[in-house]
């Protein structure tokens, strides 16, 4: 009898950022759990800064908010694989996150270090990364955007 | 509601977590940014670690929306700057400003801020209720022109043994009850005031020396 795949995790919560990291995340994560049937659910945070009320109408945003799910599900999907896109409107992306895998009872989140160009080019670790290694209650994984000349697959 | 805390001390602190934990929506501004991250840490991201004495500071905080302002800063120049802003820039329904220097109180009350909380006229307060003094004891401002005072009769002071009726209180002022053997009662007509009441009055701040005159008697060198 064969042995079954030991889970890497049961429930993944993936924090996509509109940027050239999501495509490379989605694909890792779609093709990790695969394997063992893992719950994936894809979140992309709008910010609200406090000029507005938590829950304004901020229809231009949601919408290239919900393109980002769009090509997150196709490329789920492109891998036969499924996912859950959530949009959520929060006043800070770092606290949003973490609050999402909490009431997931996520055991695994993943997040993109995205490379920036100019000034040298650098990763910008800002904000929201430290704030998730720091608070959230599960393994993390940072999945950093391809540096020039790298070669990827 | 949404609530403006400006200053990230205790009292900033301790606001914010009450307003957050009673269901406001709330957000504390602090300058220093290693104490806004700090509070941040313990109550969420609902810290903006700006200068609240800056305009553009408030407006990224929200004040444009604010049902209200409370300045709590340890700097009494600061939260006046605050509670102006808020209320002449950003149309803020109410201000509330902390006053450190009981001295500074009427300069707030002048420029309009609308709730004035004073820690050390409150300390002042319950000390001289612990002491036996024969003055009069400002127990709250009422808006911006009435000050809510008490009046503790003794033996010889000229309101005992008289009604209020007899009394002839000075123009703007009122006998609003007696505190009689820990018991608050209305006053009437015919109450006939006693040594060891304390008598509840309410009058314009400049009445106050002829009020203490007609209850307690006449102040030193009057």
């Amino acid at each position: 009898m064969a042995d079954k795949p030991i889970p890497l995790f049961s429930r993944v919560v993936v924090a996509l950022n509109g940027g050239p990291c999501d495509e490379r995340i989605v694909r890792l994560v779609v093709e990790t759990a695969r394997p063992t049937k893992a719950e994936v659910v894809a979140i992309h945070v709008v910010e609200i800064d406090w000029t507005l009320p938590l829950d304004a109408n901020v229809a231009d945003r949601s919408e290239s908010a919900q393109r980002v799910l769009d090509i997150a599900d196709a490329a789920a999907e492109h891998l036969h694989g499924k996912l859950e896109p959530v949009l959520i409107q929060a006043r800070d992306v770092g606290a949003a996150i973490v609050d999402e895998a909490v009431e997931r009872a996520a055991d695994l989140l993943v997040v993109g270090l995205p490379y920036r160009k100019r000034f040298g080019g650098d990763f910008a670790i800002g904000r929201t990364v430290p704030y998730v290694l720091k608070n959230a209650p599960c393994a993390v994984w940072v999945v950093r955007e391809p540096m020039p000349g790298e070669i990827h697959a | 509601m949404f609530v403006l805390v400006v200053g990230g001390g205790k009292v900033g602190y301790y606001l914010t977590r009450e307003l957050s934990e009673s269901g406001h929506e709330v957000v504390l501004m602090e300058k220093d940014r290693g104490r806004a991250d700090q509070i941040a840490d313990e109550i969420g991201s609902i810290v903006v670690a700006k200068d609240g004495c800056e305009g553009s500071a408030l407006a990224d905080a929200g004040a444009n929306r604010a049902d209200v302002v409370a300045a709590v800063t340890g700097d009494d120049e600061d939260n006046l700057v605050i509670c102006q802003m808020a209320k002449h820039h950003f149309a803020v329904p109410k201000t509330i400003a902390r006053v450190n220097n009981p001295k500074n109180e009427p300069l707030f009350k002048h420029l309009g801020v609308d709730e004035l909380i004073s820690p050390t006229r409150m300390i002042l307060g319950s000390i001289e209720q612990d002491i036996p003094v024969h003055e009069l004891l400002h127990l709250a401002p009422l808006s911006h022109e009435f000050e809510l005072v008490e009046a503790q009769l003794t033996a010889e002071s000229p309101a005992v043994g008289r009604t209020l009726l007899q009394l002839e209180l000075p123009a703007g002022c009122s006998v609003v009850a007696i505190v009689r053997d820990e018991v608050a009662q209305a006053v009437g007509p015919d109450t006939i005031f006693r040594a060891g009441d304390k008598v509840i009055a309410t009058g314009r701040p400049e009445c106050e020396p002829a009020l203490h005159g007609t209850l307690i008697g006449a102040l030193p060198g009057a």
